[in-house]
């Protein structure tokens, strides 16, 4: 079982904004302080939105390599909020999972 | 008069038939958002507790023996180091809107079959898209999820004349694969497979078809039509089965919904009369707003119930008036449970509505009563859309709302809207 840590409170996000050719420009949040510490994000997992009655919230999976944190931005409020942060106590990747090994077992 | 003996030849059709299907779609998904679980055996359930069963399991879970349905207490057993984790339906649809988007850009004949597979019909595209290869499209399609979901996104993709060799063909080469299956190929491909690889065979299926002398695939696809429904499956689908095999459409037409209902499994052993109205409550309110969430007002409602010792009981009725307000779905629904037997404990609970009829909620009726309960569900309705499901909801039900969660719908999208309102 993972360790999920419930946090549900205002950050302060330092975001990138990226524009990819036609597309709607894309949200990075780059740098987070909380709690007197700043977290760096080095990889954005998923960004999907999702509604609390009519508002609309953007949730983005992010990671700074040794964590997962959660956010949510809410499109009208403006603000971010920190979900949760899931303390990774996975363990480094083991052989027998990695992509190699996966192919000669299939 | 005796059935006229059916001979098809095998299709020579073109392959213009395109199955694709997420690989552990959930599993996957999970994996994308949340990077440091990349390689790591993942299973995603819809609650987090022992007996609660697998509904995905990540590639490198299902390499360690991990199966869809299996319970957590035995996925743990195989696989020790496997992490379970919640069912997150608003991530879900995200990608399958994506997914949706990708192949509707192909052809408008697109029929989502799950959340995580879609078939795409390129008959009768333009022909921008006809001239190039049906592989070609399908790597396009590959690399255009992984840009617009992410990089750990793979799906299968199967090219057929029908849509059962298609997803025959998505299953060759798992994960990541891309196959085609024509003519020119069905006997050799067929030939690799087992009876039970076919979508749609199972024991039961293998069994009845071992029973008339079929092992293989290819003995099922040589297997005459009339055998196939006289002596096999001793209906019309024996000839279903050899024209699906032979590469032509079966079942190529759209269903209408029956009946619109749910279904819960007690979290209380030992339910009290208080718990069971609350869940009953609860189940009536979610199936009042899948009617109107369809435009549906129901004549019938069912009542099903099975208890710890094994027994089931069920009684439905139909009314003159139509329905379709919490309240009304709640009363109906309550006269009948009032009349179940009692002395054993229920296990399971499920209400349904039947008779659907499409909602005459907007014609004003002379009957004012009748106004007042359709304003005042349209009110509620639209508090509750403004501010979140369940802002306005019923006293009765208020314990089971944080107890009884809406699973993910694995069929149908169907209310895939409906419940991300909900999650």
């Amino acid at each position: 079982m993972e360790n999920v840590v419930e946090i549900n409170k205002d950050v302060n996000i330092v975001a990138y904004y990226f524009r990819q050719g036609a597309k709607r420009l894309r949200c990075f949040p780059k740098k987070m302080e909380w709690g007197g510490k700043s977290v760096v994000f080095t990889e954005q997992g998923l960004r999907h939105p999702t509604r609390k009655g009519a508002r609309m919230i953007h949730v983005f999976d992010m990671t700074d390599g040794s964590a997962d944190y959660r956010l949510e931005f809410d499109a009208e409020q403006l603000s971010w909020k920190l979900v949760y942060i899931a303390d990774q106590a996975y363990g480094p990747m083991e052989p027998e999972y990695a992509a190699s090994h996966l192919a000669a077992a299939h | 008069m005796q059935h006229p003996t059916l001979q098809l030849p095998i299709n020579r059709a073109e392959p213009l038939v395109m199955h694709i299907d997420l690989n552990s779609c959930f599993a996957t998904v999970e994996q994308q958002a949340r990077p440091l679980l990349r390689g790591k055996p993942l299973a995603i359930t819809n609650r987090l507790t022992r007996n609660a069963c697998v509904v995905a399991a990540s590639i490198e879970a299902k390499v360690l023996g991990v199966k869809v349905g299996m319970t957590f207490a035995d996925a743990k057993l195989l696989a020790p180091k496997l992490i379970m984790l919640e069912t997150d339906p608003p991530k879900y649809h995200h990608v399958y809107q994506i997914l949706v988007n990708i192949m509707r850009s192909y052809s408008p004949n697109v029929i989502m079959k799950s959340i995580d597979e879609g078939i795409i019909n390129f008959s009768g595209t333009t022909a921008i898209i006809n001239q190039r290869p049906l592989e070609n499209i399908g790597y396009e399609i590959k690399k255009r999820l992984k840009d617009e979901v992410g990089c750990w996104m793979r799906c299968n993709i199967g090219i057929a004349p029908n849509r059962f060799l298609a997803k025959t063909a998505a299953s060759l080469h798992k994960p990541d694969g891309l196959d085609t299956i024509d003519h020119t190929n069905l006997r050799k491909t067929l030939s690799q497979l087992q009876l039970t690889d076919l979508s749609g065979i199972a024991e039961r299926n293998q069994a009845r078809l071992n029973a008339c002398g079929i092992y293989t695939p290819l003995q099922f696809l040589d297997a005459p039509a009339d055998v196939l429904r006289r002596h096999v499956f001793k209906s019309v689908c024996g000839e279903d089965w050899y024209k699906r095999l032979r590469g032509y459409e079966v079942g190529d037409f759209e269903s209408s919904v029956k009946t619109v209902g749910r279904q819960f499994v007690l979290d209380d052993m030992r339910p009290s009369e208080e718990t069971l109205r609350s869940r009953l409550a609860y189940l009536c309110e979610t199936t009042a707003m899948k009617l109107r969430y369809k435009g549906l007002c129901a004549r019938g409602i069912y009542i099903y119930l099975l208890y710890a010792g094994g027994d089931s009981w069920y009684e439905r009725r139909m009314f003159k008036s139509t329905f379709f307000s919490n309240s009304e779905v709640h009363r109906r629904a309550t006269l009948l449970f009032n009349r179940r037997p009692r002395g054993d404990w229920v296990r399971m609970m499920a209400v349904s509505c039947y008779a659907l009829e499409p909602s005459n909620m907007n014609q004003v009726s002379m009957l004012d009563e009748v106004n007042r309960e359709v304003w005042l569900t349209r009110a509620v309705d639209e508090i509750n859309n403004q501010f979140g499901e369940f802002t306005l909801t019923y006293a009765s039900s208020l314990n089971a709302k944080s107890v009884v969660k809406q699973k993910i719908p694995f069929g149908s999208t169907r209310y895939f809207e409906l419940l991300l309102n909900r999650a």
